[in-house]
């Protein structure tokens, strides 16, 4: 009896085996057919090394778009970043025949390309003929940012990205719009809550974790592995740019609230300020753009970008910040150059440099010069009259783009830290009285520079 | 017996011999066979587990990537979607209407969809017209029937209405003093039986459908003609058809698309959603050659006169050189209906949540739109500013590219209008004419960025300030001294009647017999000289071959211009010092033109036409013209009429008028 029942067991063992390994089987077909292959794209691609399909695609949506005639160009950094490698050969022979295919043969889950808004009208025709090619397409919208600014208007929706999927592989289309501040900007990819999440791994897209902004490309017509597409002149200028792409729209919402606490300075004064302030900023981006130079809003006019997207009126001059590892010396010329002569300049390269220039009327322009250390970053100050300096501290920051006063400029991405750092827990309280040697709530004594280096870092025009 | 004992257990034993042998086989390693057997139980337990594991692994990889995936690009502001009303499948409405001396109501299915209790307004019929198959609310509309010619207005619409639609008609107050037989005869064919025989204040409700069935009516007759009807209310239920049955069977078209939805909105539109011969929404007119304003965004400023839109874009569209992508209607307040009809021609509508009050609420809408319109096309260096009670020239795009690169060349200019406040049908005659003026005229205008960005968007008026943009735009602080270009036979028409600043009368009196142009493709002439300098030797050129008027004549009289034509005459008026413009004023009055302020000056000097004459009128001595005043003339002067208060007074109210 005992010896039975062990043969049943094994015999019911034997049978339960089989039975989960069909399952498995199953299963791994269903989760296969389901996505798309993607998710062992991996392996396929290691199988077969190049993938025809997604050049098929590729080609598919080209002749889908030009047949529209809708201008798009190639933004896909990876295939970028191969054509980098031969773009003088690219370049010199633009219609050649190519042997093998090179660039849109990689296995991949996605194509990137770009859309200028202007550039189309939007027509629905597009996406019928799609949906005849087989394309499935998934648009998706947000509101307009350049009205977000704007108190109490409210316009349609606009489309940021669009997503053309065909058997295994997808093409991303990023909208780029044009901007105040002669810029493109395009928008952050959000899945509103009836969207399919499974469309396409979302995750894997090169564009959309983040808004971001880019200079106006030049674009090159090229044929790469046969297939005519446009892309960015400097490939690896573009590249770069997309490295710290990141945007940051003004935080409109809370400026609103905010002049909702505190109105907004009308008089006349404010007004002209304001006017000045403005050509100000744009006279010393244009200066340190020509030049080359990373900067950044910096204290007060960092404070007003964050809180009321605007200038502050009562502040009395503009505030950049610049990294010391990019100080050129030509800076003082360019703006003398420019017209705004130099007011005084504190410190030495190798500590606590600051800059200010004399704009127009009262309002100064300051430049401070950011010092890297392991764990945090600084800026000098000095008093001229005592010679004393001042370390003001901040946690480490990275760069982002925003608009602000219709100016592309950099502020730091971490700004609530930064602002927090230079103006305490309070900053969103306005305060008139200001002194930049104990107000700051990361200041700290540094010393005093020795009296025979004054006539070097303390100069006064 | 040992040898036997064992017999029936071998029987057995041969039978499965061939199992034993086996068994015995392994019994013979009993520890093998052991060891094998744990071990096949343990491998299949082990794979059973690891198989279970796996699939469990495999799922959790799979949910998790969905769930990251996804996590990244979940919209931060959960969209939750406002529930919509189930879609009403009930198949028969209950309306009931209700009409008394100082209160109508209608309500649909419990929902009151007019209510008009207030005092002093609302007088006559009310009409309601309801979609057939869904029951929605499609027009409104009072005709003041007590007053003159609001029949035929009321016909009109009437007539307007598709077949099929549901009319409800209600009367408040009274409704048949100058209710005609034409009117009537056209409610009797709705199917009423009482329209026929309404007299002085009597009540009536009626609902009917077009063309079709009466759901009914109800009557009071006033007992005298001190006293009113008794208010009657009717109470009846409207049978809804299929969707299908109430929808026009148009080709499937991106257009025809945009034409369903909007004529399942709303009614009152004419042969836009007539099923037959539906009127075109696209219009395609020429392109122009060369055209310098193609890439101009254009912005429409609206309110809530959907009606005037729907004209307005309609002739816009219409106009060669047009470029519907630039152009953008700003509407002030959340209005659904002037939005439906933005989406008619698929163009882009933006809404602006009021802030303020009347005139201070225009400004801030003006001030709204203006900004977005240039953020919303950060390239611009300029923008074209429309109203939407304007109707459009043919060539007004070709008006301004013909002359837009003054306004960008030349800094002495402030603007270049399309509108001539002094261009009336005797008044204007030469299309191909420009003018340069002190004044800003607006209505269909073109702002430099500029001059926006730089010094009107800064300053414009607050909303506590309850200012008129366009005179805060006119305020010398502003204006410093710059001109607007402006046609001899403006290129846009103001029709509308019904506005902040506006009625009947005076729409009459100053807009109506404003000259428009309607020849297309018109060549300007001499642009050039509209430049600052050119101009002055223009006048100067143009008063030298200038005859001079006998200023003994009543300058008001026909008479005073010789019948000719083609002429260029010059007249000479009393004008003291810049601002002194008391014969001006009276001369206007008399000429029939705006004088309710001064318009249309360049330095002393006004030029206008009569009798086909190029007429040229110079204050002498403030315009530095007077230098061409031969000495034997003197100046007409014309005294202003004696009740000083009013003559005061009037100018100041009117100026606000013209927005």
């Amino acid at each position: 009896m005992q010896k039975i029942n062990r043969n049943a067991v094994l015999a019911l063992l034997s049978l339960a085996s089989l039975v989960f390994l069909l399952f498995q089987l199953c299963y791994y077909k269903f989760y296969l057919s389901q996505k798309n292959g993607s998710a062992f794209s991996k392996i396929r691609g290691s199988q077969s090394g190049q993938d025809s399909t997604r050049w098929h695609v590729v080609r598919k949506f080209l002749g889908l778009i030009s047949s529209h005639n809708i201008p798009v160009y190639l933004i896909d950094p990876l295939i970028l970043g191969l054509v980098d490698k031969d773009i003088e050969q690219i370049r010199s022979s633009p219609d050649g025949p190519s042997p093998e295919c090179k660039y849109f043969c990689a296995p991949r889950d996605f194509t990137t390309f770009a859309l200028l808004d202007k550039t189309w009208k939007h027509e629905v025709g597009l996406f019928r003929t799609a949906e005849k090619m087989g394309f499935q397409w998934l648009k998706i919208i947000n509101k307009d940012p350049r009205l977000d600014g704007m108190d109490d208007l409210s316009g349609m929706e606009i489309p940021l990205h669009y997503i053309f999927k065909l058997a295994s592989h997808a093409i991303h289309l990023v909208v780029f719009y044009e901007r105040s501040g002669n810029y493109l900007w395009h928008g952050p990819l959000r899945l509103k809550q009836h969207m399919d999440r499974k469309f396409v791994p979302f995750r894997k897209l090169h564009f959309g974790r983040y808004p971001g902004a880019y200079e106006k490309p030049e674009l090159l017509h090229v044929s790469i592995d046969d297939l005519k597409v446009q892309i960015p002149k400097n490939p690896s200028n573009f590249l770069e740019e997309m490295s710290h792409s990141r945007f940051l729209e003004c935080r409109y919402r809370e400026a609103r609230a905010f002049f909702q606490l505190y109105p907004d300075d009308a008089s006349l004064d404010a007004v002209e300020f304001r006017i000045k302030a403005k050509s100000l900023l744009h006279l010393a981006a244009l200066t340190l753009n020509n030049l080359g130079i990373k900067f950044w809003l910096s204290s007060g006019t960092c404070l007003g970008w964050y809180r009321q997207c605007n200038v502050i009126p009562h502040s009395k001059d503009v505030d950049l910040g610049i990294f010391i590892r990019d100080y050129k010396a030509e800076i003082i010329p360019a703006f003398q150059k420019a017209g705004l002569p130099l007011k005084h300049k504190f410190g030495k390269v190798e500590d606590s440099l600051e800059l200010s220039f004399q704009g127009e009327e009262d309002v100064k322009l300051d430049i401070f010069f950011f010092y890297e250390e392991e764990d945090h970053m600084w800026n000098g100050g000095t008093q001229a009259k005592s010679g004393k300096k001042f370390k003001y501290f901040f946690p480490k920051f990275t760069l982002c783009w925003t608009e602000f006063v219709e100016l592309k400029v950099h502020v730091p991405c971490e700004t609530l830290q930064y602002v927090e750092a230079n103006y305490g827990p309070d900053w969103k309280v306005p305060v008139k009285v200001w002194d930049w040697k104990s107000s700051p709530s990361n200041v700290q004594d540094n010393g005093v520079w020795p009296v025979d280096e004054w006539d070097d870092v303390i100069q006064i025009y | 017996m040992e040898e036997w004992k064992p017999s029936p257990a071998v029987k057995p034993h041969k039978k499965r011999s061939w199992y034993l042998a086996w068994k015995y086989k392994l019994m013979n390693q009993r520890a093998l066979r052991k060891l094998c057997q744990t071990g096949a139980v343990l491998f299949l337990l082990v794979t059973v587990i690891v198989n279970i594991k796996l699939i469990l692994d495999t799922r959790r990889a799979a949910y998790e990537e969905e769930e990251e995936s996804a996590q990244d690009y979940d919209d931060e502001m959960l969209n939750v979607e406002v529930p919509r009303h189930p879609v009403n499948n009930k198949k028969v409405l209950d309306v009931e209407v209700y009409s008394s001396r100082s209160k109508v109501y209608v309500a649909v299915d419990g929902t009151t969809v007019l209510e008009d209790e207030a005092r002093e307004q609302g007088r006559g019929i009310h009409v309601i017209v309801l979609n057939q198959a869904t029951g929605h609310v499609m027009a409104k509309r009072v005709f003041d029937t007590y007053s003159p010619h609001e029949d035929e207005a009321m016909v009109l619409f009437l007539n307007m209405v598709a077949r099929g639609r549901i009319l409800i008609f209600t009367i408040k107050d009274e409704g048949s003093f100058h209710l005609k037989d034409t009117a009537k005869s056209v409610l009797k064919s709705l199917g009423s039986q009482v329209a026929p025989f309404l007299s002085w204040r009597d009540m009536w409700t009626f609902v009917g459908k077009k063309g079709g069935e009466v759901y009914g009516e109800k009557h009071a007759k006033s007992p005298a003609l001190s006293t009113w009807g008794d208010p009657v209310l009717l109470k009846t239920e409207v049978h809804l058809t299929s969707v299908e049955d109430a929808e026009c069977h148009w080709p499937d078209t991106e257009l025809n698309r945009r034409r369903k939805r909007f004529c399942s909105k709303v009614e009152g539109y004419g042969s836009v959603c007539s099923c037959k011969d539906p009127t075109p929404i696209e219009f395609n007119p020429d392109p122009l050659k060369d055209n310098k304003v193609f890439d101009v965004p254009v912005a429409v400023i609206a309110g809530n006169r959907p009606n005037y839109l729907y004209r307005m874009l309609r002739s816009l569209l219409s106009a060669q050189g047009v470029n519907p992508q630039m152009i953008t209607v700003f509407i002030d307040g959340y209005y659904e209906e002037p939005m439906d009809v933005v989406e008619l021609f698929g163009l882009s509508g933006i809404q602006h949540t009021p802030i303020s009050i009347k005139n201070a609420r225009v400004s801030q809408h003006y001030k709204a739109s203006l900004t977005a319109t240039f953020n919303l096309f950060p390239d611009a260096k300029f923008a074209v500013v429309l109203e939407e009670d304007l109707d459009i020239s043919i060539d007004f795009f070709s008006f301004l590219s013909q002359s837009i690169h003054l306004l960008e060349e030349d800094e002495s200019l402030y603007c270049i209008s399309a509108w001539n406040d002094q261009g009336y049908e005797h008044t204007a005659e030469d299309p191909s004419l420009l003018y340069r003026v002190e004044t800003m005229p607006g209505l269909g205008w073109v702002l430099r960025k500029s001059l926006y960005k730089d010094e009107l968007e800064p300053k414009w008026p607050t909303p506590e300030k309850l200012w008129d943009w366009d005179m805060w735009m006119r305020m010398p602080e502003q204006r410093k001294g710059r001109e607007c270009i402006i046609p001899d036979i403006s290129r846009s028409y103001h029709f509308g009647i019904v506005g902040l600043n506006m009625n009947g009368y005076f729409h009459e009196a100053y807009f109506k017999k404003h000259k428009f142009n309607t020849v297309p493709n018109v060549q300007l002439k001499n642009v050039e000289s509209l430049r600052k300098d050119a101009y002055e030797t223009e006048i100067h050129r143009l008063l030298g071959e200038a005859e001079v008027l006998d200023h003994s004549k009543n300058p008001c009289e026909d008479s005073f211009v010789p019948d000719t034509e083609g002429k260029v005459y010059v007249m000479f008026i009393r004008m003291e010092q810049e601002a002194d413009f008391t014969t001006w004023t009276q001369l206007a009055k008399c000429l029939h033109i705006w004088d309710l302020d001064v318009r249309g000056n360049h330095k002393g000097l006004w030029r206008l036409f009569r009798k086909k004459n190029h007429f040229l009128v110079v204050g002498v001595p403030a315009s530095p013209y007077s230098s061409k005043k031969p000495s034997s003339v003197t100046p007409i002067y014309m005294e202003p009429p004696a009740k000083e208060e009013g003559a005061v007074a009037v100018p100041a109210v009117a100026a606000a008028e013209q927005t």
